[in-house]
């Protein structure tokens, strides 16, 4: 995990270059390390540079965006076909959907107790650039 | 009720999502924000609206949507999260903030 953020710090100076010209992106990351240099974590406020609602919003689209046409959807959807039966497979994929995220959440929740706050957030930064890199190799070989 | 297929449905769904894009995007997101719950609804009603999806069209969701700008879309938008934490990161290291309340009188 260490190779792999001291890896990415290095190519994240060659990255800024690109964001610099998006000035609400700059400025809710000034204002998230002036939060943090004072000491005093403002509520509700995540790294991510957003309120509660920002969060929520941009965590549904991205994951909604990305899960239209996976296996998981593929599978309800052959189920549901197969079984004539669409709500009682609902019923079950969703269930599963609601837990898999719960652990999720668990997890992350779990490693923020163990790991400090900037190793968390590098190796959380290096897996959404992974998932992004995986959606568009998708994209290309679709 | 049919109970064999809810306990399929379940089991295949909770596989093929163990570990898949949208749970490490959930553990990645939950372990870097202090707002669980939002990344915990946000990540349930994503998934719980497009399993309702897949079961209410069918296969035609595929010829609904153009699925290539549906997956870079939301490419964009994993880069541009994962950008904004290595940024703050990099930020933080390497450049002195001029909003510091040390120099005001």
């Amino acid at each position: 995990m260490s190779l792999q953020s001291a890896s990415q710090s290095s190519s994240s100076s060659v990255l800024q270059i690109a964001s610099t010209e998006d000035e609400s992106e700059l400025g809710a990351s000034a204002s998230q390390s002036a939060s943090q240099l004072s000491s005093e974590p403002l509520p509700a406020v995540s790294p991510l540079g957003g309120t509660n609602l920002k969060v929520f919003l941009s965590t549904f689209l991205t994951i909604f965006l990305a899960e239209l046409g996976d296996k998981t959807q593929l599978t309800t959807l052959l189920l549901a076909a197969k079984s004539h039966a669409p709500w009682i497979v609902f019923a079950g994929a969703g269930t599963a959907l609601v837990i898999t995220s719960l652990l999720g959440v668990w997890l992350g929740c779990w490693l923020a107790r163990r790991i400090s706050a900037k190793t968390l957030e590098t190796a959380a930064g290096v897996l959404l650039l992974l998932i992004s890199a995986q959606l568009f190799w998708e994209v290309f070989h679709l | 009720m049919d109970w064999h297929l809810l306990g399929v449905s379940f089991v295949m769904v909770f596989v093929s999502e163990l570990g898949d894009k949208s749970q490490l995007a959930a553990i990645a997101l939950s372990g870097s924000s202090k707002s669980l719950k939002a990344i915990f609804l946000g990540t349930s009603a994503a998934l719980l609206l497009a399993s309702f999806l897949g079961v209410l069209l069918g296969e035609g969701i595929s010829q609904l949507l153009p699925m290539a700008w549906v997956k870079g879309i939301a490419a964009t938008g994993f880069a541009i999260m994962g950008l904004k934490l290595l940024l703050s990161q990099f930020e933080l290291a390497a450049i002195c903030d001029p909003e510091t309340p040390a120099e005001s009188p």
